[in-house]
């Protein structure tokens, strides 16, 4: 996790519009507008704005973030974090606080298994057969399309994905 | 949290750091110190102090008060304070400012202009 390149930061008073890539952890207090692609963590701290196309390992919002976010692992909103747009990551954490509007793609919930009625079965098994799962293969997926995570189709899945969303509350 | 614990650094005023496996093609613009450890494309405008470090490549016009290059600068650079330019550093582009300073071992092509006021 310790980057040896040391990590970036955008100040408060710095904005980049255009696309930024990187393969290190991103510490946003500034404005970052465009797209951004990451192979790391990208945190968006309380000054934060970042009104982009995000595309990363691990995404923490704690500031304000208006596009759509995919993450190869894990998005956190943070209780004063902001975002208006779509997340498609294996894991998403919505922090009692948090104010969030768009769509959630967890990806691999299997909507198909709980439709069939084996619901106790679908609650021992979905951890421990996301986890690996998600190592590879939403990656694959979201590069085809990254801007359009595909919606689980009707509200019969919305059980199942809403089970995903941890709440945490204080 | 724990990974916003990581990343943060103690806040020593504004100050920015673009790394070095990062790639910006764009415009940055801002009124605080910028050091580039990485590549950035497009266009730099700032009011305070441009760090380019020996890792940093810039194929950007930059506009700033002062500039220190110890990496590659391709563009113009026009400063309203001091460009310098350090040893082992490749700058192609013209440079406008009052101050020029450019140390031995440093690689340069272009036109310098230090706009000397009155002729002196």
């Amino acid at each position: 996790m310790a980057t040896p390149d040391g990590t970036t930061i955008i100040g408060e008073s710095i904005l980049i519009s255009g696309s930024l890539n990187g393969d290190e952890d991103l510490t946003v207090r500034g404005r970052v507008e465009g797209t951004l692609t990451l192979t790391r963590t990208l945190v968006v701290e309380p000054t934060g704005t970042v009104k982009a196309e995000v595309q990363v390992k691990n995404c923490v919002i704690a500031g304000v973030v208006v596009g759509n976010v995919t993450a190869s692992e894990s998005v956190e909103i943070t209780k004063e974090g902001r975002m208006v747009g779509d997340i498609s990551a294996p894991r998403v954490i919505i922090v009692d606080g948090a104010s969030f509007r768009g769509r959630i793609d967890m990806g691999e919930v299997d909507v198909e298994r709980a439709e069939r009625g084996s619901r106790p079965a679908l609650r021992a098994a979905p951890r421990p057969a996301l986890r690996p799962a998600a190592k590879a293969e939403p990656r694959k997926a979201e590069e085809k399309t990254p801007a359009k995570p595909s919606m689980p189709p009707a509200p019969v899945a919305m059980g199942a994905v809403k089970r995903k969303v941890i709440v945490k509350r204080k | 949290m724990a990974a916003m614990e990581k990343v943060s650094t103690p806040r020593s005023g504004a100050h920015t750091v673009i790394g070095s496996s990062i790639v910006i093609d764009g415009e940055i613009s801002g009124d605080e110190d910028l050091v580039i450890q990485g590549t950035v494309k497009g266009k730099i405008d700032l009011k305070e102090s441009l760090y380019v470090e020996s890792s940093g490549v810039i194929e950007a016009d930059i506009e700033t008060a002062n500039v220190e290059v110890s990496g590659q600068v391709t563009g113009n650079i026009a400063a309203s304070d001091k460009v310098e330019l350090k040893a082992d550093c490749k700058v192609v582009g013209d440079i406008r400012a009052p101050r020029i300073l450019i140390a031995d071992g440093a690689t340069f092509k272009g036109n310098v202009d230090m706009d000397v006021k009155g002729g002196k």
